[in-house]
């Protein structure tokens, strides 16, 4: 009973330090999946006196993705309703250029206005118009959403590392005596402190293992039965094979920090 | 005969600035002699021979042990040198959640040798100090005097070049004294062990030579 409860206070925070890294995993490649739809919806519009090429665009900014020429007849035809046809031409003629821009990423207001000045600085360029209003609403709220997460990740992380630091606290008592002894005899950090390496890595093996598990159970059990909208559609971003190795080598780093730290706290004999 | 143990103007004190417990000591102590060190309660007895293991390092002076300046010492070298040491404590300091045999054989484990060889070792070293049939027992299921018998046996467990003793017969019956000095005197004499023991009272049938220093008024003085 006593050695369950020893290695579950240490599992416990260290299970939910693994899972605050998953759930940081899962929802950075939620959002980038949202984040590519936002930018692949976005475009800037740019006026210009003279037609313009993509590339002639790409050398005033390189975030420039793509684009699109809009048809001026379309624009003519809606403007210039039941005139004739040389007047038509004529303002066909005085009409600029219409270009939809898109964006290789997800940026910043502050982006985007560089990327207006830069565009602007061309002679050819009439006008750009961000359309920054509608973007930065949305901008705003979804890093509002990424940063409360990031939050409550940090914060779930530190109170764990103080449980953890707590029960390495506990080992420190325990095994002690132990090491001070085989200190004395000349035995090497590795041999006084391999006891403790062991059960840690167990237990780094084990907290693995839990949060891979909740999280593969709910990539192909829940997700898809859940009815919920958002779970079915990033039912792929919700666990990946590689998330073990990133969550076990994680757990490894916790556990030697802690291990390491009972280890150093216990040199020298006791008085 | 080679010194195993030199000080020189030794002086020890825990802490810079705190007073001086052992001050301006200089003796000598050769390969395969037997020592006592004795002296009233707190004149620094044990603080000598934990600076003899290291544990203490001189504030002042030189102390040599098996051609190692301990002033100087890395930690590396320190941990080499405690291989051939045994060292025997008046509260045993043994590991209280291994069976005896593991704790007798705790020299040759850090050595490295193989557990054929540490259970081979364990049966006999246990049955030197008359302690075979508590193999499978915890140190603290046994008497003072036979967790002393332990604490010996382990001393021993890999011939060390010197034995150190604090007080290893404090607090027993005459039976487990007897058989304690007996291991020591024949660890001496058989193997050639420097043996340096510190103890308030020199037990009154001893058959072998030995040298007696006092510690008093900080000094060590060597009784003729």
């Amino acid at each position: 009973m006593k050695f369950i409860k020893n290695h579950l206070m240490f599992i416990l925070p260290l299970m939910a330090i693994l899972l605050g890294i998953e759930f940081y995993l899962v929802f950075e490649r939620s959002t980038n999946t949202y984040e590519k739809g936002l930018t692949k919806g976005y475009s800037m519009l740019v006026v210009t006196k003279d037609p313009i090429d993509l590339s002639t665009l790409q050398a005033l900014n390189s975030h420039i993705m793509y684009s699109e020429k809009l048809k001026r007849d379309a624009i003519v035809s809606e403007v210039a309703k039941g005139v004739n046809e040389n007047t038509r031409e004529a303002i066909l003629d005085a009409l600029p250029y219409f270009y939809n821009v898109g964006l290789d990423a997800y940026l910043h207001t502050s982006g985007l206005e560089e990327i207006k000045e830069d565009l602007e600085s061309h002679l050819n360029i009439k006008k750009v118009e961000t359309f920054g209003g509608s973007y930065n609403s949305s901008y705003k709220l979804f890093s509002f959403i990424k940063f409360t997460l990031e939050i409550f990740i940090v914060f779930m992380t530190i109170v764990s590392l103080f449980l953890i630091i707590k029960q390495m606290e506990i080992w420190k008592y325990a095994h002690k005596e132990r090491m001070q002894v085989m200190e004395i005899f000349g035995a090497p950090m590795m041999l006084r402190s391999g006891v403790l390496f062991k059960v840690a890595l167990i237990d780094a093996f084990f907290s693995t293992l839990l949060v891979s598990g909740i999280f593969f159970y709910l990539k192909y059990y829940w997700a898809g039965k859940s009815g919920i909208d958002i779970m079915m559609e990033n039912q792929e971003a919700l666990f990946k094979i590689s998330d073990i190795g990133i969550l076990f080598f994680s757990s490894l780093f916790i556990v030697i920090i802690a291990v390491y730290s009972v280890v150093f706290s216990s040199k020298g004999v006791q008085e | 005969m080679s010194n195993v143990i030199h000080a020189s103007h030794l002086t020890l004190a825990y802490g810079k600035g705190e007073k001086a417990v052992i001050k301006d000591a200089n003796f000598k102590i050769e390969k395969g002699e037997f020592v006592f060190i004795t002296g009233p309660s707190g004149s620094g007895k044990s603080t000598l021979l934990k600076s003899l293991y290291g544990q203490l390092k001189p504030s002042e002076g030189s102390l040599v042990v098996g051609g190692l300046n301990l002033g100087k010492i890395g930690h590396k070298k320190l941990q080499e040198l405690r291989t051939h040491m045994g060292i025997i404590f008046q509260d045993y300091k043994l590991v209280n959640e291994w069976t005896v045999s593991k704790n007798v054989v705790l020299p040759l484990m850090i050595a490295g040798y193989s557990t054929e060889v540490q259970e081979t070792q364990a049966r006999r070293l246990l049955k030197h100090v008359k302690l075979s049939e508590h193999a499978n027992k915890y140190p603290l299921e046994l008497s003072g005097g036979e967790q002393q018998r332990l604490g010996v046996a382990r001393a021993l467990a890999k011939n060390p070049v010197i034995i150190l003793a604090d007080e290893p017969t404090g607090n027993l019956d005459d039976y487990s004294s007897n058989v304690i000095w007996d291991l020591m005197e024949n660890a001496c004499q058989q193997l050639d062990t420097t043996v340096l023991v510190v103890t308030h009272k020199i037990p009154a049938i001893f058959s072998l030579p030995y040298r007696h220093f006092i510690i008093e008024s900080k000094g060590v003085y060597e009784v003729h």
